[in-house]
């Protein structure tokens, strides 16, 4: 096998497969990535049997051939050298990969590829074409509300479910749901329903990047793997999918309120962030009162306290209706839906044990809950 | 209408009467107990003798010399008022939970809800006088009232050594002829500018309209109409005084060898604790386990789980594991002492789930207000009751547990 590549192209395609590549691992080969010549390109994939990338870069095959290396290595060896060509090259039969950059030569120990796993590709079955950034932004709405401890496998995944022309993305932990809507311009040939685990979303959003090419979603017959579609050049994300029965979240989304304020996001997020400072020490208690102002704008109070530390409030305008209340939140889950948010958002609640709902006030494709701390008032 | 329900319980000159209980040869005698007898010192407390001749509590020692250079001076001593102080409390939360610690020789008390057990307010107030008289050797002052204002006036009326009832209704009455010092939260600058519009007495200040107190205080004007009404709301706050640790030990009369025994013991513990830790409002970050081989090995560990733990269940398998641990290290050798604590004490909180049934700590708030009502031994556990050692012998509860030490670290007194 002989190959060339520029040094940026091999670097980019490196860090795109990285996140796949196994950390702890039992099968060694999974810490390495994968070089093949394929479709007059080099490939380049990882995989940790959960999740894999693939990406095709350009090259000058000389000779086709496979091979693996150690993914750390390389990545870091790669990412040193000067912006010129790298000649790849391994002997028949060899097992040492020999790489020429400039003036600079190395020997890397290989794996054959042969012992790579078979990485699963989907061709055939249900499929939609997505916007990028609907794809992204919806993403990045939903996965901080999936569990990231594993006692309910389900959790930790988001359930990506479309209803006619509707895709929606739902994440929930226990403690909290996001929901975020896509409008597709057709209602898909064949409904789909998956669980797709979060960490596998995250690396989608972050794959589709600022790429404006479509996003192909492909679920395989069987229903058991997803594979993403994105970017150019082209990068596949295969990963399985999450088995189980998403819970029934419909049913958390409270129908009614007794008080509504709305607030902007940037005062809101910021006086929960200074908040956040005094609640370190305590449970991260941000306590929310909200006043409704008899005909000039009410306001939304926010207050943390620390035993032997301090106390700190805050106050911002808001516009409320119904009656004043109060509610005390973890403030990591406050700042959580607040990062995700701008413009102005209405905070819904029933009682301080009841469910919290956070709604952006001129979007209707959203909505977060999130269960109150019980503290003594 | 109801008997009042509402106690303020303060001990009569509490460090006083305490160095009285030592040097009995001083009653009768002025005698000024302060925090330090040089330069610096401050009277803490001074006996009826010398307040007659004008010396007060938080006035300079030097100040209380001159007006009384006959009095007998004492530095305080707080490692011998502690435990009385304590045995005082405990003997207040024997009538209600509801207790509200003021300081180390005061409370208030909310007794409703305690009459079908004690009796009505006066009732109790009487009680209370009477165990504090014949447990700690003091006395104490009772006011009985419909709010925690009109007691606490009421009391101080009655000292020394005096109750005093004011039924619901009569509150204003009551305070009418009271000098206006009498009112708490009426401030000296409060009361200069008072004194200025020719007000002597609370019943002065009930006849200035409200809008004209108004006008001269502000917002505060309204509350100082409702004080000198007798109007007060706040309610008994149990377990102000804020603990920094709670924990509970039981040294077995002979060294305890069996397993079950030791485990029931931890339970209880458990149960006990986390009571202590609701009436207080905290949940705790660490739990340490204490373990004494004789004849004084002492062994502690702890552990800081996750979340806070506040419910009896949480802490006793805290314990019960660091027990299996360190019970196995040292060979399963007899027990002279076991004890239990929880430290790092934080404001009582918790994450609610979606769907979270409301029991989180039901059960432990139910078993500790039967036993608060029935006594220790209302309420056990199956595994609390002590295997027969004969087929047909009826099952034991276990004995009262009379080596039980309370222990409220950094309990907030004086």
């Amino acid at each position: 096998m002989k190959v060339q590549v520029l040094q940026e192209n091999l670097h980019r395609g490196l860090s795109i497969v990285g996140r796949a590549v196994a950390t702890r691992t039992t099968l060694p080969i999974t810490a390495n990535v994968l070089l093949a010549t394929e479709r007059g390109l080099l490939k380049l994939a990882a995989t940790d049997l959960e999740i894999t990338i693939r990406t095709w870069i350009g090259a000058r095959i000389d000779e086709p051939g496979a091979t693996t290396v150690p993914a750390r290595l390389i990545t870091d060896f790669i990412s040193s050298l000067p912006p010129a060509t790298v000649v790849l090259e391994v002997p028949e039969r060899g097992r040492q990969v020999k790489l020429e950059c400039a003036r600079n030569e190395s020997t890397i120990n290989s794996m054959d590829a042969e012992d790579f796993p078979h990485l699963a590709t989907i061709d055939e079955g249900a499929s939609i074409a997505l916007d990028p950034k609907a794809l992204k932004r919806a993403i990045e709405r939903v996965e901080f509300a999936a569990a990231s401890d594993e006692s309910r496998p389900v959790l930790t995944g988001i359930e990506v479910k479309t209803e006619g022309t509707r895709l929606t993305f739902a994440a929930a932990d226990g403690f909290r749901l996001a929901v975020s809507d896509i409008t597709l311009p057709e209602p898909p040939a064949e409904a789909l329903a998956a669980i797709v685990p979060a960490r596998a979303m995250r690396e989608v959003a972050r794959l589709v990047g600022e790429s404006t090419e479509p996003v192909t979603m492909r679920l395989n017959p069987g229903r058991t793997q997803v594979m993403f579609t994105m970017g150019d050049p082209e990068i596949q994300l295969v990963t399985q999918l999450i088995q189980g029965t998403f819970p029934n979240y419909t049913q958390l989304i409270p129908g009614e309120w007794n008080t509504r304020c709305v607030v902007s996001v940037d005062e809101f997020k910021r006086e929960v962030r200074i908040a956040a400072i005094f609640a370190r020490d305590g449970s991260g208690i941000v306590r929310l009162q909200i006043q409704p102002g008899a005909g000039m704008p009410g306001k939304l109070t926010i207050n943390a306290r620390a035993d032997e530390i301090g106390e700190n409030q805050g106050e911002i305008d808001a516009r409320v209706e119904g009656d004043a209340g109060r509610i005390a939140f973890n403030s990591r889950y406050l700042q959580d839906v607040l990062n995700v948010l701008s413009g102005d958002v209405a905070l819904e609640m029933t009682t301080p044990s009841n469910q919290g709902v956070l709604r952006p006030v001129s979007e209707s494709d959203y909505v977060h809950v999130v269960m109150p701390m019980f503290v003594q008032w | 209408m109801a008997a009042p329900s509402i106690l303020h319980v303060d001990l009569d000159a509490f460090f006083v009467s305490m160095e009285l209980l030592r040097r009995p040869e001083l009653r009768g005698l002025p005698v000024v107990v302060a925090g330090g007898l040089g330069a610096r010192g401050v009277v803490n407390t001074c006996s009826y003798e010398a307040r007659r001749f004008g010396v007060r509590s938080a006035m300079p020692v030097s100040q209380a010399r001159r007006l009384c250079p006959s009095a007998v001076f004492l530095e305080s001593d707080y490692s011998f008022y502690g435990p009385a102080s304590r045995q005082f409390h405990a003997i207040l939360r024997d009538f209600t939970p509801r207790v509200e610690p003021a300081g180390a020789d005061e409370a208030y008390l909310d007794v409703s809800g305690s009459e079908r057990l004690f009796g009505d307010g006066p009732a109790i107030a009487r009680d209370i006088r009477a165990r504090v008289k014949a447990e700690a050797g003091i006395t104490a002052s009772v006011g009985v009232a419909t709010n925690k204002l009109v007691a606490k006036v009421a009391s101080d009326a009655a000292k020394p050594d005096g109750l005093l009832i004011v039924p619901a209704g009569q509150e204003a009455d009551f305070l009418a002829p009271r000098p206006l010092r009498d009112l708490p939260m009426v401030g000296p600058k409060t009361a200069t500018v008072l004194a200025g519009l020719g007000v002597r007495s609370i019943g002065d200040l009930q006849r200035i309209p409200v809008h004209a107190l108004q006008a001269r205080f502000g917002r505060h004007g309204a509350e100082l109409h409702a004080r000198a009404m007798g109007i007060h709301n706040a309610p008994v706050l149990a377990g102000r005084a804020e603990a920094k640790s709670i924990s509970r030990e039981t040294t077995f009369d002979a060294d305890e060898p069996a397993e079950e025994r030791l485990r029931v013991v931890l339970r209880r513990q458990a149960e006990r604790v986390a009571a202590d830790l609701a009436r207080h409002e905290r949940s705790a970050r660490t739990v340490t386990l204490k373990l004494r081989f004789p004849p004084f090995e002492t062994l502690t560990r702890s552990w800081t789980p996750g979340a806070p733990v506040e419910v009896a269940a949480e802490i006793f398998s805290a314990a019960s594991a660091m027990f299996d641990r360190a019970w196995a290290e040292n060979s399963h050798r007899p027990v002279r002492l076991l004890g239990l604590g929880v430290t790092n004490l934080q404001e009582r909180a918790h994450q609610l789930r979606f769907g979270e049934p409301g029991g989180h700590g039901q059960l432990d708030s139910a078993v500790s207000t039967l036993r608060e009502r029935f006594g220790e031994t209302a309420v056990l556990r199956a595994a609390e009751l002590f295997r027969p050692k004969r087929p047909g012998q009826q099952l034991t509860t276990p004995p009262a547990a009379a080596h039980d030490q309370i222990d409220l670290e950094g309990f907030d007194w004086a």
